[in-house]
């Protein structure tokens, strides 16, 4: 391999991490945006979302990495599991939304979060009590195609996941900035109180808002299944921590802010693995975070809002 | 005309029935309470359960046999991983150490099966005088006299083994890759837990001295997912192998992606990566080929040991591996300990058993003579090689038929 080529493989590896800590950190600035809540209960979400990607592939058959599919099986399992993924998973987060986090909504002060700290813990311990904490073989029937680009490979499953990551991106933009709910969530985003004054329903953006916050953890929680072939009841901290590392470093709150967050983290990740040593990536992404954060507070994209209150 | 279902009622009121009369014994024999601390959820719970078992095996017929009279062994299991560490957790491990010193009934202990407990354990147990014999920490630092003062500031031994130590694991792996596997570069990975960083570092002090060029060292977050970065470096660096000191957490991660990155390169680790939970969590093909080790002799194939191979499968319903045999002669030398002290006339006090161990010598036992030196180490240290090759007739997480034996690892 020469030079360029690693080059080239790192920024590969650095785009699919990236691309997964993209979709994780827009559930994080979406709930923001909106409630200016950080949503801690978003890092399990993301693991509960691998666990059942992980058993709808199962019940289709599919084991291991023995089962190869090609062709409109593959396509038809991958886009069933999916969309049942996330609409489960989209489903916890209202469940969370309606029946944990909306009678505490007038309550001031850091309540709010705790609780979505605690809720992050309860989801921890029942995939700990039901599917155990061993490291899970995550079944993929991906077949293994790689294409060679000089002297690195991309395979076949990353483009899938930036295909997919890019679609859902894509598809989140136009609802926030073209559709009649996507002006109410920016509505309520900028004034709650005069939203619901111009007769938005508050309450249903916020609902949507933690629908599809955590149908993106569930899609990128099966990514994340897809690309390492691994399910674990503790992946959420640590690529949670990352993705919420991105969505601050973006500027929270920001759409567009949480892409490029993820795509820079997951760069640099790989970077500084060529160059400085994996054993020194969390020095160099959050002394990075500091830095970004000394001179622009609000992240690279966010703007200071004014007070609300 | 006697029907089956009444035969087996016939049967099983038999052995109710000699149940309870061996209960009725056992309520006027004293007790031998043994403690024994493992990781038995999380990573790397399959090897936990597979070890501890062969010490429960040898408890029961040491308890069968009335091998000491008017005692019976009773043991407790208390685990020392946590949900949060996904792991062996060292502060979980010290407090097993504590619960046990502060139990004045139990004796004697087994475990702990890794290092890091062990780490945590020594200087408690060492306050309490709790003499424990672990059948799978292999890291040299506890026993080793440099570091008395740490890990057993009473100055007793109270760490004994029936395993080698990595002193002997790392560099006898590091002549096997070496000599037998004629590697000239390697590169070489930790996962930054006490056993993995001193296995690697013993490892690597070794394979420079035969001449292999060591391209590089890095170590890894077991708690990060991504290890494409520092893989996608090792590819580039081309080296023959690359060796991996450390257990299952990042193990299985680095097996998955390595296959990936670089699927023809030897690679290799030690006694940390073998076993079920090795095979379970990395899964076929990335786990084919991997070479590992285990700090004792190969003995669960070994004709002679088919009598405690066959008890245990029907004890429990699994194969052994090689530190269930461990295990079992830790086990054997509480209870010789024991029965040392009690033909002397006294009492099986913490004390007297702890001072009995050292002086313990098995002949001919699962794993060859067993003696300890002064510092609590087992004399006899046998490092065998193994490589992972798939056999599809047998269960794929069961080690006993996925790992090959590969002979015995050449001493440095």
């Amino acid at each position: 391999m020469t030079s360029g080529d690693l080059l080239l493989q790192q920024t590969i590896n650095g785009l699919s991490l990236g691309s997964m800590y993209a979709l994780l950190a827009l559930g994080f600035t979406l709930v923001y945006g909106i409630m200016e809540l950080i949503n801690f209960s978003h890092f399990n979400v993301f693991m509960v979302g691998s666990m059942i990607a992980m058993l709808i592939l199962q019940a289709f058959g599919v084991v291991g990495q023995e089962t190869v599919m090609t062709g409109l099986p593959l396509v038809g399992v991958l886009v069933a599991t999916f969309a049942v993924t996330m609409v489960l998973c989209g489903g916890i987060g209202v469940g969370i939304e309606r029946y944990l986090l909306r009678p505490l909504r007038s309550v001031k002060g850091p309540a709010v979060m705790i609780t979505t700290i605690g809720v992050s813990y309860v989801l921890f311990n029942i995939v700990l009590l039901t599917l155990g904490t061993d490291a899970k073989n995550f079944p993929n029937p991906l077949p293994p195609i790689l294409y060679n680009i000089g002297g690195a490979v991309l395979r076949l499953r990353e483009i899938l996941i930036w295909v997919i990551a890019l679609g859902l991106m894509g598809a989140l933009t136009f609802l926030v900035r073209y559709t009649k709910i996507g002006r109410a969530m920016r509505a309520t985003a900028q004034d709650p109180d005069a939203a619901r004054m111009m007769g938005v329903e508050v309450d249903r953006v916020v609902m949507v808002a933690f629908f599809l916050s955590s149908a993106l953890a569930g899609a990128s929680g099966m990514i994340f299944g897809l690309y390492y072939n691994l399910a674990k009841v503790d992946i959420g901290f640590a690529a949670g921590l990352r993705a919420f590392t991105a969505a601050v470093l973006g500027g929270i709150g920001n759409v567009p802010g949480a892409m490029l967050g993820g795509v820079i983290i997951g760069l640099i990740e790989a970077m500084s693995g060529q160059v400085v040593g994996t054993a020194w990536t969390d020095v160099v992404i959050f002394g990075l975070l500091v830095l970004v954060l000394v001179f622009r507070p609000a992240g690279l994209l966010g703007r200071i809002a004014p007070n609300k209150s | 005309m006697i029907s089956r279902r009444t035969t087996f009622k016939v049967a099983a009121a038999i052995t109710a029935a000699s149940t309870i009369g061996i209960e009725a014994a056992h309520a006027a024999d004293k007790v031998i309470k043994v403690g024994m601390s493992m990781s038995f959820t999380g990573a790397d719970a399959d090897s936990a359960a597979r070890t501890a078992s062969g010490a429960i095996l040898a408890f029961e017929e040491a308890n069968a046999a009335k091998t000491i009279k008017g005692y019976t062994f009773e043991f407790i299991k208390l685990d020392d991983a946590t949900a949060t560490a996904g792991q062996y957790d060292p502060a979980q491990a010290a407090t097993n150490a504590r619960k046990m010193v502060s139990d004045k009934a139990i004796v004697a202990a087994l475990g702990p099966q890794m290092s890091g407990a062990g780490k945590a354990m020594a200087p408690i147990l060492s306050a309490g005088n709790l003499a424990t014999i672990t059948p799978s920490s292999t890291n040299p630092d506890i026993t080793d006299p440099k570091f008395a003062a740490q890990y057993k500031p009473n100055g007793k031994a109270i760490y004994f083994r029936t395993v080698a130590t990595d002193a002997f694991q790392g560099p006898n792996m590091a002549n096997f890759m070496a000599d037998k596997l004629k590697v000239k570069t390697i590169f070489i990975l930790d996962d930054s837990g006490a056993y993995g960083v001193g296995i690697a570092d013993a490892f690597q002090g070794q394979i420079e001295k035969k001449g292999v060029k060591v391209l590089g060292r890095d170590r890894l977050d077991p708690k990060a997912a991504d290890y494409a970065a520092i893989l996608t470096k090792i590819k580039a660096l081309n080296p023959d192998a690359l060796y991996y000191g450390g257990v299952n957490q990042a193990g299985v991660k680095l097996m998955k992606q390595s296959y990936d990155i670089m699927p023809k390169m030897i690679k290799a680790g030690g006694d940390g990566i073998y076993g079920g939970d090795t095979l379970k969590g990395a899964g076929f093909p990335a786990v084919d080929g991997w070479y590992v080790t285990n700090a004792s002799p190969h003995v669960t194939e070994d004709p002679k040991a088919s009598k405690f191979t066959t008890a245990f499968k029907k004890r429990f319903d699994v194969f052994p591996i090689d530190y269930s045999a461990t295990c079992y002669v830790g086990a054997q030398v509480i209870i010789a300990a024991a029965k040392k002290v009690v033909d002397s006339g006294k009492e099986p006090t913490r004390d007297a058993i702890r001072d009995a161990i050292g002086g313990i010598k098995l002949a001919d036992s699962l794993i060859g003579p067993v003696s300890f030196d002064e510092n609590g180490d087992v004399t006899n240290k046998v490092i065998s090689v193994f490589q992972v090759k798939q056999d599809k007739s047998k269960p794929l997480d069961d080690p006993d038929s996925q790992f090959k034996y590969d002979g015995v690892a050449p001493a440095a």
